[in-house]
C-alpha cells in the first residue's frame, strides 16, 4: 500500500542543509495498522506529510498504492488525498466556520460527489462516530473528543484506504483517546490501512507493527506482523 | 457548487462580509449617477452647432476715436478681410455660435400675442452669413445683396424677411410648413420666412438657453456700432496664416480700432473649447472622483481577502490536505467574493435608484437608464473579480502541509 525506498528530505537553507529523513525505508501492506515512534524531531511528522502527499521529498521513490508518486502533479496528489487518503490530526483541524455536518462534507465535495450520497455519507459516518445529534453544532460548540471524532468521521465518508493519523489522541484526555482509539481499530477492521503517528507507547502497542524513527531513519522495523490483544505484551515486547 | 458552505462561514464574517458589501453597493450607486451626468455633459459638448468650425475664426473689431457713421468703415473692413490671402468669405455680426453672448427674443405667430410661441437666438445676417458658416439651407432661400439693411445699436429689429433653423421652424409650425409663413418678432410686424436651415446653435451652452439652443433666427441686418464681430471663413491649412494676417490687413486699413490681444482673433475651435471649458472640466472631475472611488472599493476588496487569506492559511491547508486543488481554493475565493458582490451589487441598485429619484426631484435631473445599472453592476462585479484574484492566487499557494503546522 505505501512503499518508501531511500527516501530522503533535505530542507535546505543558504548555509545549511537538514536531512529529516535520509534512506528512509518502509513497507506497509494493505489492511496494516502500523504505529509510528520515535523521539520528537526524528521525523515522523516529515514521514506522514510525505506519505499523505502534504509535502514532496528530494530524493528516493515512494509508491502508494502502486502509484509512484514523485512524477504526480499538484491536481493529482490532491485527487489522490481526497479518495484514497483519510486525515487525523492531532489539532483535529475542524474548520470554525463551519457545522459538523459541512466539515464532513468538504473532501466529499472535493470529490464532485452528488448531493444525495453525500448526505448519506455524511449521516453513516456521523451515526459511526456517535455524533448524529451534533451534525448542526459548531466545533466550537464541542469538547475536544467530540472534534476529534468529527475528523474521523470526516475521515470515514471518504471511505479512505489509507488513514494518517497524527497524534490522533495527543489532545484528548485518557478516556476521550480510549474512544477515538477503538474507532480507529475499528476502521482498520473495516480494511483500511492504519499507519499513526504517535509519542504514546500503550497508544503503539495497539498496532500491528511498530516502526520506530530515529534521525530520520527506521531503525527498527519488523517484518512479522503482530496481531495486537493485550497493551501490556506489546509493551513489553516493544522494550 | 460550494454556496452554501460559503454562504455559511461568511456569517462568522458579517461585519467584514457587510463592509464590504456597503462599499460595493454606495460605488455602485454613485458611480451610476455619475457616470450618467457625465455622459450627459459629454453629450451636451459633443453637440454639434451646425456650422463648419474647423474653417472658421471670429475677429473681435472696437472703433476708437470714430464717430458716426460706422457704416461705410464696417463695408470697408469686410472687403479687406474678403482679400486677405486664404479668406473664403467673410460677413458681419452681433454674434456667434457659443461666443456666450447674444441677443434672444420671444416669436410669437399673431400680432402681440400674449406670451412667445418659441425663445429664438438672434443673428444679423447678410447673404455671405450661410456660405461662410457652412449653413445648409434645407428649405428656401438665402438673403440676398439687396434685402440688407443698415441697424443702428439700440433700435429695434422689424426684419421682412427671416431665415430660421429647422428645430425654430417645427417649433412653430410643426407640421412642417413654415417656409412662406410668418412669424412675429417685433410685436406687431410679421416677417416672412424665406429660408430653413438644418441646425445653428444659440450662442449660449448654459442653462440660460438650454431649451432653445437649436433655435435661432437670421435677420437680414448690418449692426452698425462701434464694436462688430466679423466671422471669416479660411481655407483648410490656412487658419494660422490668416490669423496673423487678417487683423494685421485691418489694422493696415486703418489703425483707430483695437482688436483685443488675447480673445480678439480666435479659431472656432478655440471658441468651442471655452464654451465647454466648465463642462469638461466637470466631466474630468467626476471621472477622477469615480476611479478614485473604484480603486479605494478594490484596494479595500484586496485588502480584507488579503487578511483573511492570511486569517485562514490553516484553513486552506486543511482544505488542500483533504482534497481540494489550486483550482478548488482560487474558486472558493472568487465564489466567495462574487456572493459578497452580488450582494453589495443588489443594494447598491436600489441605492442608484433611489439617489437618481432624489437628484430627479431635486435637481431637474434626467431618469438614469437602467443600463447605466446593470452596466455598473456587472463592472463592480468584474472589478471585484480582479481585485480579488491576486489575493486568491496567493490562498491556492498554500501548501497543504500547512495543515499539520500549528498556528
Amino acid at each position: 500500500m505505501l512503499k518508501m525506498n531511500h527516501l530522503s528530505k533535505v530542507y535546505r537553507t543558504e548555509v545549511v542543509e537538514t536531512y529529516a529523513l535520509r534512506d528512509f525505508n518502509i513497507d506497509v501492506k494493505e489492511g496494516e495498522f502500523v504505529a509510528v515512534t520515535g523521539p520528537s524531531g526524528s521525523g515522523k511528522t516529515t514521514f506522514l506529510t510525505i506519505a499523505g502527499l502534504l509535502e514532496t521529498f528530494s530524493g528516493g521513490e515512494y509508491h502508494l498504492d502502486g502509484i509512484e508518486v514523485s512524477q504526480l502533479n499538484d491536481n493529482a496528489r490532491s485527487k489522490i488525498r481526497n479518495e484514497k487518503i483519510g486525515f487525523i490530526f492531532q489539532a483535529f483541524n475542524l474548520i470554525p466556520d463551519l457545522n459538523v455536518y459541512d466539515n464532513i462534507e468538504v473532501p466529499l465535495r472535493y470529490r464532485g460527489m452528488k448531493g444525495a450520497e453525500r448526505k448519506q455519507r455524511i449521516m453513516d459516518s456521523l451515526e459511526r462516530v456517535g455524533l448524529s445529534s451534533r451534525a448542526k453544532h459548531y466545533p466550537a460548540e464541542l469538547s475536544g473528543g467530540q472534534q476529534q471524532r468529527v475528523a474521523i468521521a470526516r475521515a470515514l465518508a471518504g471511505s479512505p484506504r489509507l488513514l494518517l493519523a497524527d497524534e490522533p489522541t495527543g489532545n484528548l484526555d485518557t478516556q476521550m483517546a480510549r474512544g477515538v482509539l477503538e474507532l480507529i481499530e475499528d476502521i482498520h477492521r473495516d480494511g483500511a490501512t492504519i499507519v499513526m503517528v504517535t509519542h504514546d507507547p500503550e497508544l503503539a502497542a495497539r498496532a500491528q507493527r511498530n516502526v520506530h524513527i530515529i534521525d530520520g531513519q527506521v531503525v527498527d522495523l519488523s517484518e512479522e506482523p503482530r496481531f495486537h490483544s493485550h497493551p501490556e505484551e506489546t509493551t513489553q515486547s516493544q522494550r | 457548487m460550494q454556496i452554501s458552505p460559503i454562504l455559511s462561514a461568511l456569517r462568522h464574517h458579517k461585519a467584514g462580509t457587510a463592509l464590504i458589501a456597503m462599499q460595493i453597493a454606495l460605488t455602485l450607486a454613485i458611480v451610476c449617477n455619475t457616470l450618467f451626468i457625465i455622459q450627459q455633459r459629454v453629450a451636451h459638448l459633443s453637440r454639434p452647432s451646425g456650422i463648419d468650425e474647423a474653417h472658421l475664426l471670429r475677429i473681435q473689431n472696437q472703433w476708437v476715436g470714430q464717430h458716426g457713421d460706422y457704416a461705410p468703415l464696417l463695408a470697408a473692413d469686410l472687403a479687406t478681410l474678403r482679400h486677405v490671402p486664404g479668406v473664403v468669405d467673410a460677413y458681419a455680426t452681433n454674434s456667434v455660435p457659443l461666443s456666450g453672448g447674444g441677443w434672444s427674443t420671444g416669436l410669437g405667430l399673431k400680432p402681440s400675442q400674449n406670451g412667445p410661441t418659441a425663445m429664438t437666438a438672434i443673428y444679423f445676417a447678410d447673404d455671405h452669413t450661410l456660405p461662410t458658416l457652412g449653413v445648409k439651407l434645407v428649405a428656401g432661400r438665402n438673403f440676398r445683396a439687396d434685402e440688407i439693411s443698415d441697424m443702428p445699436a439700440l433700435s429695434k429689429p422689424t426684419p421682412p424677411f427671416v431665415i430660421i433653423t429647422r428645430a425654430l421652424a417645427s417649433k412653430l409650425y410643426p407640421h412642417g410648413d413654415a417656409l412662406g409663413k410668418s412669424v412675429y418678432v417685433a410685436p406687431d410686424k410679421p416677417s416672412t420666412i424665406i429660408g430653413v436651415v438644418r441646425r445653428l446653435q444659440a450662442p449660449w451652452t448654459g442653462n440660460f438657453a438650454a431649451s432653445f439652443s437649436d433655435n435661432s433666427t437670421l435677420v437680414p441686418f448690418r449692426l452698425i456700432t462701434n464694436g462688430t464681430n466679423f466671422v471669416l471663413r479660411v481655407r483648410t491649412g490656412q487658419m494660422g496664416n490668416v490669423m496673423r494676417t487678417a487683423p494685421k490687413a485691418l489694422y493696415a486699413a486703418n489703425r483707430m480700432r483695437v482688436i483685443p490681444d488675447d480673445d480678439g482673433v480666435m479659431p472656432f475651435s478655440a471658441i468651442r473649447a471655452k464654451a465647454y471649458a466648465s463642462d469638461r472640466g466637470m466631466a474630468i472631475l467626476m471621472a477622477v472622483i469615480c476611479v478614485m472611488l473604484l480603486a479605494i472599493t478594490a484596494a479595500g476588496i484586496v485588502g480584507l481577502t488579503s487578511f483573511w487569506v492570511g486569517q485562514r492559511r490553516k484553513q486552506i491547508g486543511v482544505r488542500r490536505a483533504l482534497g481540494a486543488t489550486r483550482g478548488d481554493i482560487l474558486s472558493y475565493f472568487l465564489t466567495e467574493n462574487l456572493l459578497i458582490g452580488m450582494g453589495g451589487v443588489l443594494l447598491g441598485i436600489a441605492l442608484a435608484i433611489g439617489l437618481n429619484l432624489w437628484m430627479v426631484t431635486r435637481f431637474e435631473m434626467q431618469h438614469l437608464s437602467l443600463w447605466y445599472v446593470l452596466a455598473g453592476a456587472v463592472a463592480l462585479l468584474l472589478l471585484g473579480q480582479g481585485a480579488v484574484f491576486a489575493p486568491a492566487l496567493r490562498a491556492s499557494r498554500v501548501p497543504p502541509v500547512e495543515a499539520t503546522r500549528s498556528v
